[in-house]
């Protein structure tokens, strides 16, 4: 009983006190993830691993997500697990520059798969120049749109920024709303304004904004501002987003009244819910605005970290070797629907936009993480709630930004 | 007797209170039936907007059953039985014991020790929770059923203590006293004596201990985080995503979650409400 306590206990990672009773064959792994198909996926990698590793005695342990960005710090300090899940980009920075990550960049020079078929999520995983984690999934962000009203209508995809602006003209001669949105929740607006700012100004400016480097009242970032508003004037959004929360947004979508969405791929299964076909719904990537430009995305990822704590360092490099490979990544997303960040993993090919977005992703001068996850908490919350402002009433821009400026100060 | 019997009132006031009556009845209960409704929708009815109107289908059996097959819910439901059941005989148990001691025996701490019990329902949970969690690692039973029982117990016992001491002061304490003349035992008279006569006072303390209990997620939450171990609860929150609220299942799983205490409302009900009324009418 008491050993079976001890382990437990090392899986809540809440105390310091019998991480010795440990052999040196063990690996203890904490996930995030306790939603039906994301555990399914997770079990399934672990018990393949276990396959694989006989000679390995692996302690799985899981729990809610939200609890665990809570409690990883206490964990990551005083009893570490061997892996453990988080989010790259900024949002691993405190950790990294806290020393309570490891480096793993030998792994990353050494392993076939990440030495060669991670590229484009490389910079992503890289702080320092040297990486801390392997990413197991992510997925697209870009615009989805009802294909059957924009053949009726007879649009196209547009390419670049003159182009959507033509669209929606058209579109709302037709009686058509371009843009549903709902904002209740505020993240959505961000990733509006996110593809704006990298569109209009890249990816590096994106990183310096959300690392507290340029200041919100910057021209540059007035600029993506001025664009926005362009937007809201000729592509107009459906008029109650701030009571709606993204998945009552897609009611008007699905009945027809808003034509496009700019959202997440996770969003496919609740247009096919409302009862929408493949045939009437399809993906374009986020238009060009400023020429020349390199295209970055939003391709938000989930990876294991390693603790610089942790007991059995060469079996967790083994995990997240393992973790890299493509048999592994394309069964995992395969199951959650989601992408696989190593180039050689098989997709479901039957799924337009899971193949789509592959080709988005890919091909990307750089993936940004969103705009809360790479802002620090307390920035994004003021930062968020100050793009809803702003998209209510677009002549507080002033008002907004010199806000912002404010609490940046403050925050970093 | 308080309240007043309705026959007892006018027949205007009768026909108002026949009138007005469902209509209360059926604003209070508004809550739970949009829950219901919910929870028979189809997932596109939720997705085109129809979230108070008539079901375009009912599908009472695949939304319950599939809250069953997505999630560990009857492991839940378990693992909630087996915190609630334990906690309710081990505090009520315990008030027992105590609330006769402090009842019925005269000695110099009794008051100060009665308050002492009192005292502590009057401490947030909330300023409890870094000690004990503090405590359950040390101990090594944080992520255990029997750990959460056992801070469960220890918290549910002042106020149980509470309860049942003065349920038990509120006995003819001549009863005890002539037991006593007659040569029986201390504990043949707790036994055979004091507990059927506080009877109601326990059953109505079994139903409302066992309520808490079920319902608790503040406990549930901070104590366990290991999947296999976690209450109906907390495990409905396995069925939020990151991103998408399958409000249907969430709507079942939440009155599945929500129906046992109600169940053992019902069958305690005679009980419950003697022990309530029990001792109202002294003095």
């Amino acid at each position: 009983m008491s050993l079976r306590f001890t382990k437990l206990a090392l899986g809540a990672a809440l105390g310091s006190l019998f991480s010795g009773a440990l052999l040196a064959s063990d690996l203890v792994i904490t996930f995030d993830d306790l939603n039906p198909d994301k555990k399914a996926a997770y079990e399934a990698a672990v018990d393949a691993f276990k396959k694989a590793n006989p000679d390995i005695n692996v302690v799985a342990n899981n729990g809610d997500r939200e609890a665990h960005k809570d409690t990883i710090r206490n964990a990551l300090q005083n009893d570490a697990p061997d892996v453990i899940t988080w989010y790259p980009g900024n949002r691993m920075g405190p950790f990294v520059d806290a020393g309570l990550f490891m480096d793993i960049s030998d792994l990353w020079s050494s392993d076939p798969n990440l030495s060669s078929k991670f590229n484009a999520i490389k910079p992503t995983m890289s702080r320092d120049g040297k990486q801390w984690g392997v990413p197991y999934s992510y997925y697209q962000w870009g615009v989805y749109y009802r294909k059957d009203i924009y053949d009726k209508l007879e649009l196209s995809e547009p390419s670049n920024w003159a182009e959507l602006l033509g669209n929606c003209d058209t579109l709302k001669e037709a009686g058509v709303t371009p843009f549903t949105i709902g904002t209740q929740y505020l993240w959505t607006a961000a990733g509006v304004f996110d593809y704006l700012n990298l569109r209009t100004n890249g990816y590096d400016v994106h990183n310096d904004l959300t690392a507290g480097k340029i200041k919100y009242t910057d021209p540059r970032i007035r600029d993506t501002f001025a664009k926005w508003e362009e937007m809201l004037d000729r592509c107009s959004f459906v008029s109650t987003h701030a009571t709606m929360d993204w998945q009552a947004a897609i009611s008007p979508f699905a009945k027809g009244d808003a034509a496009m969405y700019v959202m997440g791929n996770f969003s496919v299964g609740q247009y096919k819910d409302a009862g929408l076909t493949d045939d009437q719904i399809d993906f374009f990537q986020f238009p060009e605005i400023t020429p020349g430009v390199p295209r970055a995305e939003e391709a938000p990822a989930d990876a294991f970290f390693i603790p610089a704590n942790a007991k059995n360092v060469e079996n967790a490099k083994k995990f997240l070797a393992f973790i890299a490979t493509p048999e592994i990544q394309g069964d995992w997303n395969k199951a959650i629907g989601q992408l696989p960040p190593n180039s050689d993993a098989e997709i479901n090919t039957d799924d337009k936009f899971i193949v789509e977005g592959m080709a988005t992703l890919s091909t990307a001068a750089g993936l940004a993480q969103f705009y809360d996850r790479d802002a620090p908490a307390a920035m994004a919350k003021a930062g968020m709630e100050g793009f809803q402002k702003f998209m209510l009433d677009p002549s507080t821009l002033d008002e907004v930004l010199e806000g912002l400026d404010k609490v940046q100060a403050e925050v970093y | 007797m308080f309240p007043k019997p309705i026959k007892s009132y006018s027949s205007k006031a009768q026909l108002a209170y026949k009138f007005a009556l469902p209509i209360a009845l059926f604003l209070w209960l508004l809550p739970l039936l949009a829950i219901f409704m919910t929870s028979i929708r189809p997932v596109s009815d939720i997705a085109t907007g129809n979230v108070f109107g008539v079901p375009s289908s009912f599908q009472l059996i695949q939304n319950y059953s599939e809250v069953f097959a997505k999630t560990d819910a009857l492991r839940y439901l378990i693992n909630t039985l087996l915190i609630a059941l334990p906690t309710m005989v081990l505090s009520v148990g315990l008030a027992c014991l105590t609330g006769y001691a402090l009842a019925v025996y005269k000695f110099r701490w009794a008051l100060p020790l009665f308050f002492l019990f009192v005292a502590g329902n009057f401490v947030p949970f909330q300023i409890l929770m870094l000690p004990v969690v503090g405590i359950s690692v040390k101990l090594e039973i944080i992520n255990t059923v029997p750990g959460l029982v056992m801070f469960h117990a220890a918290f549910q016992t002042g106020f149980c203590t509470l309860f049942m001491r003065n349920f038990i002061k509120a006995l003819p304490f001549e009863l005890i006293e002539s037991a006593r003349l007659e040569g029986v035992g201390e504990f043949q008279i707790f036994w055979h004596l004091v507990l059927p006569l506080v009877k109601p006072a326990i059953a109505a303390l079994c139903v409302l201990i066992f309520t808490f209990i079920w319902n608790d997620f503040f406990w549930a939450t901070v104590l366990i985080q290991e999947d296999s171990s976690l209450p109906i609860t907390v495990g409905v929150r396995t069925l939020n995503g990151e991103f998408v609220q399958q409000w249907h299942l969430i709507s079942a799983a939440s009155l599945l979650a929500a129906t046992p205490p109600v169940l053992m409302f019902f069958i305690m009900q005679k009980h419950f409400i003697a022990g309530l009324t029990l001792g109202a009418t002294k003095g």
